[in-house]
């Protein structure tokens, strides 16, 4: 209680201190995001709501498609026509655009406020740059997420699999009762995240760090690498013939309405299940994937803000900040996104219980992994998925020939 | 002299716009893509110079060789089919059939349709799972396979079924507006000499058809080049990059894999490429008109 009424404090003190001068200025915050879809408009909704309750008038540019979203806004900008806040996956491009001079940095609230130490490190190390706070982390998202059907694992029963040996013999049976045991959606980012989490389940966290984080292209050769790339060919069998090129939400669609067993996805999926009204742990099921168990790979959403001179717009831009980094706010926030709050202090206890497991593997910092787009510039990540798509789609190509091609498009990139 | 410039002016002004717009847009545009070609311009231009790097990448980068192969063998087929449908519908409408007016509607209305529309029509259509392959198995043949739209080595392949379908419409048009003017003399001194029509098509009415033969290469082509919304709403470039083209490759690497300078790189082959098939027959028209 004490606690709550401390936090409570602060933020009505730090408020005050911006909405104080601010009550008297303009404070229209035009907003470019890409969260267009029911969930995710709904999700958006809460922050524009609470900003205008703070007195703001929340101008929506919502773009279709994450990379539309980002073209739209490098055009503005270089057009000399800003939005007054972006949204971005928060990753190496945001250090880019922070390095060239186009954003604002909120240091002084940042500060105030103490965001550094309540949110994941990783997520600091990508936010501050050259010692400037510049992006705004709402949520957590994570790659690596396993949802499947209770309703063919209890008829055939069988428990959710811990490791991917037992995922393979366990789709066999799946596959003789007439189901596909695996939903893909074959794209090459859909691919990737099934790779690394293949990957991360064989070789845990160490693999991944030294090949996506390192770029070192001799821990592609010493073969870990290639019996995951097996593995991962394994996979292939359990998939159906309609997989290539469709939607990640129409492969959710196939679990949902028990056509298929598993999907692994990131938990966005689960916007997708909640939109059906369906209740995890009882319609549908969500795991960590066969051999996750530790490792939690952060896809964030940030808002940063456009470089600005004008005062009303940089108290705008301030107002925004400090609404997004509110912990309620964050945590009406990720009910509906299906994320788990940035703020690692935040009340989570109402979550549903995908988000608890979540951010219960989330709290232990060990288990922190960067996603691609914070990992590596998306260039190189996507050299990288274009590399996983060649071998996931050339059966004739074999581990050690994909592996070879792993490392030597680690050494390409420049 | 004064009389003449001032009787001149005019012009010269209605035209000026129209110049500069050139100059600017398309000359200025190009040379800037040029130079940036050469630099490590990442998310942003950036004028530090690398002089071949980003082309020593480029061809070495597999999908780049795959979306480079696969401009000239869409290329060679769409604007080989195309022609080949194309003169052979109008010769068949140019028989004086009846109703043609409803057969020239439709062989022309997929062309109504912009590409994406096509590319989403056709992915349907293809797809194993739910198009042309699962009806005719609920048909009751269980073991007919058309698969291509997924099988790497073939989607290559549906993205040219998809663009003929679209395109040989227009060259039916072009061509059969090219036999309407070709004077009934010829066929009636063909005939009286008991020439064969097939004959006839082939060495006289073709060789009269060159312009329009021509002007369907040149829009054909420039359909190549450009031929991003088709891959994009048809295969994705997918399986995997089995059906990637130039244009998506550079769009993708200016926007999504924020890296300017590669993507410029493949523009400026794409460019080349196209000016290698172009200016000789720019080249060899000029000369005839000169004779």
């Amino acid at each position: 209680m004490r606690k709550l009424s401390c936090r409570l404090a602060t933020s009505v003190a730090a408020m005050a201190l911006t909405a104080g001068p601010a009550s008297a200025q303009d404070l229209t915050a035009e907003v470019i995001h890409w969260w267009t879809s029911g969930g995710e408009s709904q999700a958006i909704a809460i922050i524009a709501d609470e900003f205008a309750a703070r007195g703001g008038t929340w101008v929506d540019t919502a773009v279709v498609g994450g990379a539309n979203a980002r073209a739209a806004v490098l055009n503005r900008i270089l057009g000399g026509d800003p939005p007054t806040a972006m949204q971005w996956n928060i990753g190496v491009d945001v250090v880019e655009i922070a390095e060239q001079g186009l954003l604002n940095d909120v240091s002084a609230i940042a500060e105030a406020e103490g965001w550094v130490d309540v949110l994941p490190p990783l997520v600091v190390e990508n936010a501050v740059i050259d010692g400037e706070f510049y992006a705004i982390p709402l949520n957590v998202h994570a790659d690596n997420w396993m949802w499947y059907s209770t309703e063919i694992y209890e008829e055939l029963g069988l428990e959710p699999p811990t490791t991917w040996d037992e995922f393979l013999v366990q789709a066999d049976v799946i596959q003789e009762a007439g189901y596909i045991p695996l939903a893909l959606g074959g794209q090459p980012w859909q691919e990737r995240i099934l790779f690394s989490a293949v990957l991360v389940g064989l070789h845990g966290n160490e693999l991944y760090r030294s090949l996506f984080i390192d770029h070192d292209p001799a821990a592609a050769r010493d073969g870990r690498l290639t019996e995951v790339l097996e593995t991962f060919r394994a996979l292939d069998a359990y998939v159906d013939q309609g997989s290539p090129g469709r939607n990640w939400n129409d492969a959710t669609n196939m679990v949902m309405t028990g056509r298929a067993a598993v999907q692994i996805m990131g938990d966005w999926a689960k916007g997708e299940f909640s939109a059906a009204g369906m209740v995890p742990g009882e319609d549908y099921g969500c795991a960590m994937p066969p051999g996750n168990e530790n490792a939690y790979v952060l896809v964030v959403d940030v808002f940063t803000f456009a470089r600005t001179e004008d005062p009303d717009q940089v108290a705008a831009q301030e107002a925004l900040a400090q609404v997004m980094m509110d912990p309620e706010v964050q945590v009406a926030f990720n009910a509906v996104k299906g994320s788990v709050p940035a703020r690692l202090d935040a009340p989570v206890g109402s979550l549903d219980m995908c988000a608890q497991i979540g951010a219960a593997v989330l709290a232990d910092e060990a288990n922190h992994l960067p996603s691609f787009s914070m990992a590596m510039s998306s260039d190189l990540g996507g050299a990288i998925e274009d590399a996983v798509t060649q071998f996931w789609n050339t059966p004739s190509l074999s581990a050690e020939d994909g592996a070879e091609m792993f490392a030597q498009t680690l050494e390409q990139a420049f | 002299m004064l009389a003449k410039l001032r009787r001149d002016l005019p012009a010269k002004l209605a035209v000026t716009p129209s110049v500069v717009i050139a100059l600017i847009a398309f000359i200025g545009c190009l040379l800037w893509t040029v130079y940036i070609s050469f630099t490590g311009s990442r998310l942003l231009p950036d004028y530090e110079w690398v002089a071949f790097a980003q082309y020593e990448r480029l061809f070495a980068t597999l999908r780049w060789q795959i979306a480079y192969s696969n401009m000239f063998i869409f290329g060679v087929l769409f604007i080989g089919i195309c022609l080949v449908l194309g003169f052979v519908l109008a010769v068949a409408i140019d028989q004086h059939i009846r109703a043609e007016g409803l057969f020239r509607t439709i062989f022309l209305y997929p062309l109504s349709m912009s590409f994406v529309v096509t590319g989403l029509a056709w992915q349907w259509f293809l797809n194993p799972t739910l198009g042309l392959q699962a009806v005719v198995r609920d048909l009751g043949f269980e073991n007919f396979v058309f698969d291509w739209l997924v099988r790497g080595d073939r989607a290559i392949y549906t993205l040219v079924i998809a663009a003929v379908w679209q395109a040989s419409g227009l060259v039916m048009a072009i061509m059969l507006a090219g036999l309407r003017g070709i004077d009934k003399e010829i066929w009636r001194a063909t005939r009286i000499d008991g020439v064969h029509p097939a004959r006839v098509y082939w060495h006289v009415v073709l060789p009269m058809l060159r312009p329009m033969v021509m002007t369907a290469v040149v829009l054909l082509a420039i359909g190549v080049v450009k031929s991003y919304d088709l891959v994009v709403a048809m295969t994705g470039g997918g399986p995997g990059n089995a059906s990637d083209l130039p244009a998506r490759f550079v769009i993708d690497h200016t926007f999504q894999r924020a890296n300017l300078g590669l993507a410029a790189a493949g523009a400026v082959v794409m460019l080349v490429t196209m000016a290698a098939a172009v200016v000789p027959y720019l080249y060899s028209e000029m000369r005839r008109r000169e004779r």
